[in-house]
């Protein structure tokens, strides 16, 4: 709530001079080791691996970017996002990319260090090469989010890094290179979760950018923590702090973007502080819809009629609201299936004492928040949750979860009686027929790595089948959780761009995936349709379904593959 | 010596310029604040006027749609019934907080209230939500008819307990 005093403390730092920063410009930083938990590593763990098992390989496969935030001291809330990644395959050789979006170092009232942005090529065998010079696309704008897109229909993936400041596009060229246009479409100021998508049926790809709040550097530089928690002094906001709109960008055809947000009813009406986003069809029309996760706010959702124009239905879907009735601290969001009825579910990530929340899709786009009766509410409650993704993790055919945790307040590490710490352990929950079991002290080495952690991306980054996680961390590099999980099923992994949903039937059940773009937590995930089909020999059919409601079908297609669908 | 006697100067002469300006806060200065007091109290008692005129809305158009059979239109009405509004005035309720005016300040302080929140209460937003769900999950119109019936109900009682 907003105190006179935090009030005054606003009014103070808005209106300190501007002191001239020291700047440093340097690509990737120092190496700080993560921190084991008690629970970590020996062989009381590895006995427990049953199940699962993950390793953090990042430094061995050459991933070891710091992505910075900040003071250590974090007393403006600009300093606890964080930053996120995507895996991408940018070049086109069939194995995913990575790019690491990067924020900026501070020490005192001073800029010491503009964090670059990396992107690592996959040399094919799971290890990454920095290519970020050759490939021009390390920014060192204060970084923040990144969406994947292609907005000018060539098939190959551009990037949008939201920044604090002006955002950036980067066009690839297709030579290994990209092309950065003077003016791209975005927000000056914090923005946040952006994602591609085609909203109007037009062919090309639309832009939509969320934001948090109206915050300049200077208020950053000369912040104060001034708000009491538990005895210590820490960040203020986001109550009390003015929010900035989310804006949405309609693309003329090839890549040039007009501001059509009251077109195409997307006005951010309440202002609220916004995140994550994901652009999925949630009520099987045919079109892509909008989900937004929205700090102390509800939940924005957003109907497509199809033609690009949307109705704001968030409070009136159960999508929107904590199970009584109330705001969470929306972070991010997963969408996904996890109870097999062939409707894309959702999952939103919220503060610390708050639950994530699960809720169920209905149909019509009607939802019900099921996080206790699913196994979610009681595990998720105590750590500050942001990045979230749904996955076939073991391959036996059901969504698994993941979520990255980490507190905003490094302040929770000194301060007796917090009850918690900056660098908290990332959850992982097994899909036991539609109940999410914690199995994270199960779930090897890689699930026991303590750091305050933000963003998760999901792919199968060393091509063998099963999915991996990219993990962006506040002041330290990305954790990679390579798989090493015994398997339980086979897999297929569909490479059909531009497809709206693909089922594959197959040893008598149904696995439904739906194109999502966006999603996690300000970052992006291999936009290929992965299956864990369980224990089969092969799929039955696989129908791909085109946003025209054109369909292709394949019979008696070979598992534990890579099948490329192209659109009719 | 002399410091003691410059203190005791200075103290007579406030004391004197505080008897000369009648020991009291200069009149226009009072009348001033009253008039904002004014301002301030019929402020409040506007924004609970507003409130349930937005409450009214809500309910008169849920109302209307259920009679016609639109329950995604009555079911909307419902749960922006429970919000106290849209988005928008979520908008503006967000603002008032930024600036520190909490309407149900003691409500909040005791969970009654949402922060910001005029008439609605917590247990009667959740309530309403509930009606919402328990109304688009209904499988006919009777059942329809019998949420919205609970929540007309729900309406008169909140609506009623509200402060004047």
């Amino acid at each position: 709530m907003t105190s006179l005093g935090d009030a005054l403390a606003r009014a103070t730092r808005r209106g300190a001079g501007l002191l001239a920063a020291v700047v440093l410009v340097a690509g990737c930083g120092g190496d700080e080791p993560p921190r084991p938990s008690s629970a970590a590593g020996g062989p009381a763990a590895a006995a427990k691996t049953a199940r699962f098992s993950f390793r953090d390989v990042a430094t061995e496969v050459g991933v070891k970017c710091t992505t910075w935030c900040g003071r250590k001291e974090k007393p403006h809330i600009m300093e606890s996002g964080g930053s996120g990644v995507a895996l991408v395959d940018f070049d086109g050789d069939g194995h995913l990319d990575l790019y690491v979006v990067n924020g900026w170092r501070i020490d005192g009232e001073k800029v010491v260090e503009k964090g670059r942005n990396v992107l690592y090529r996959n040399r094919g065998d799971g290890t990454f090469a920095d290519v970020t010079e050759a490939a021009g696309v390390g920014d060192d704008g204060w970084g923040n989010g990144v969406a994947v897109g292609d907005v000018n229909g060539d098939g190959k993936p551009d990037l949008y890094v939201t920044n604090f400041g002006k955002s950036v596009l980067y066009v690839n060229q297709g030579d290994g290179t990209f092309h950065r246009p003077a003016d791209p479409p975005g927000i000056d100021g914090w923005a946040t979760g952006a994602v591609f998508f085609d909203a109007d049926g037009d062919g090309d790809e639309d832009l939509y950018v969320a934001a948090y709040i109206e915050a300049s550097l200077d208020d950053v530089l000369h912040a104060k923590p001034t708000l009491d928690w538990k005895g210590a002094k820490v960040m203020f906001g986001p109550f009390g702090l003015e929010g900035k709109a989310n804006q949405y960008f309609r693309n003329e055809g090839g890549g040039k973007f007009v501001l059509a947000t009251e077109e195409a009813g997307l006005v951010d009406e309440g202002k609220y502080y916004s995140f994550g986003v994901a652009a999925v069809d949630l009520d099987g029309d045919g079109d892509l819809d909008l989900y937004v996760a929205n700090d102390s706010n509800p939940n924005y959702l957003y109907r497509n009629d199809g033609h690009g124009h949307f109705t704001e239905m968030g409070l009136w879907s159960g999508g929107a609201l904590g199970t009584n009735g109330e705001a969470q601290a929306g972070m991010g969001v997963a969408v996904g299936d996890y109870d097999g009825d062939g409707l894309p579910d959702l999952c939103v990530t919220n503060f610390a004492e708050d639950y994530t929340a699960l809720y169920h899709n209905l149909g019509r786009c009607l939802f019900k928040e099921v996080s206790s009766p699913a196994g979610i509410a009681a595990p998720t409650t105590k750590p500050l949750s942001w990045g979230v993704v749904f996955g076939d993790l073991d391959l036996d055919g059901d969504l698994d979860l993941f979520i990255a945790n980490g507190h905003i307040y490094p302040q929770a590490d000194t301060t007796p009686g917090a009850g918690t710490t900056f660098a908290q352990r990332n959850l992982l929950f097994e899909n036991e027929g539609g109940k999410l079991r914690d199995v994270t002290e199960q779930a090897g080495p890689g699930l026991q790595v303590l750091r305050s952690s933000r963003g998760v991306a999901v792919g199968d980054i060393d091509d063998d089948g099963d999915l991996d996680l990219v993990i962006s961390n506040v002041d330290a590099p990305p954790t990679i959780l390579r798989n090493e999980s015994p398997r339980r099923g086979a897999w297929l992994t569909v490479d059909a761009p531009g497809a709206l949903r693909v089922v594959a039937e197959a040893g008598g059940r149904t696995f439904a995936r739906d194109f999502v773009r966006g999603g996690s937590y300000l970052c992006a995930s291999d936009p290929r349709f992965h299956f864990g089909l369980g224990p089969v020999a092969k799929v039955d059919r696989l129908t791909v379904t085109w946003p025209s409601g054109a369909k292709t079908v394949q019979t008696d297609v070979a598992v534990d593959r890579f099948v490329r669908v192209a659109r009719p | 010596m002399k410091r003691t006697a410059l203190v005791i100067a200075i103290v007579a002469v406030v004391g004197v310029s505080s008897y000369a300006l009648g020991a009291g806060t200069e009149k226009p200065l009072v009348a001033t604040y009253d008039k904002i007091a004014d301002g301030i109290l019929a402020s409040n008692h506007a924004e609970t006027a507003v409130i349930q005129a937005i409450l009214a809305s809500h309910r008169s158009a849920g109302e209307a749609a259920a009679a016609a059979g639109k329950w995604d239109e009555a079911a909307a009405n419902m749960a922006l019934w429970a919000n106290e509004g849209d988005n928008a005035v979520g908008g503006i309720r967000k603002r008032l907080l930024e600036g520190g005016h909490h309407h149900n300040a003691e409500g909040e302080s005791k969970g009654l209230f949402e922060p910001g929140f005029v008439v609605v209460t917590v247990a009667a937003k959740k309530a309403a939500l509930d009606l919402v769900a328990k109304l688009q999950a209904a499988k006919d119109d009777a059942a329809r008819k019998a949420a919205w019936a609970e929540f007309a109900k729900l309406c008169d009682a909140t609506v009623a307990a509200a402060p004047k």
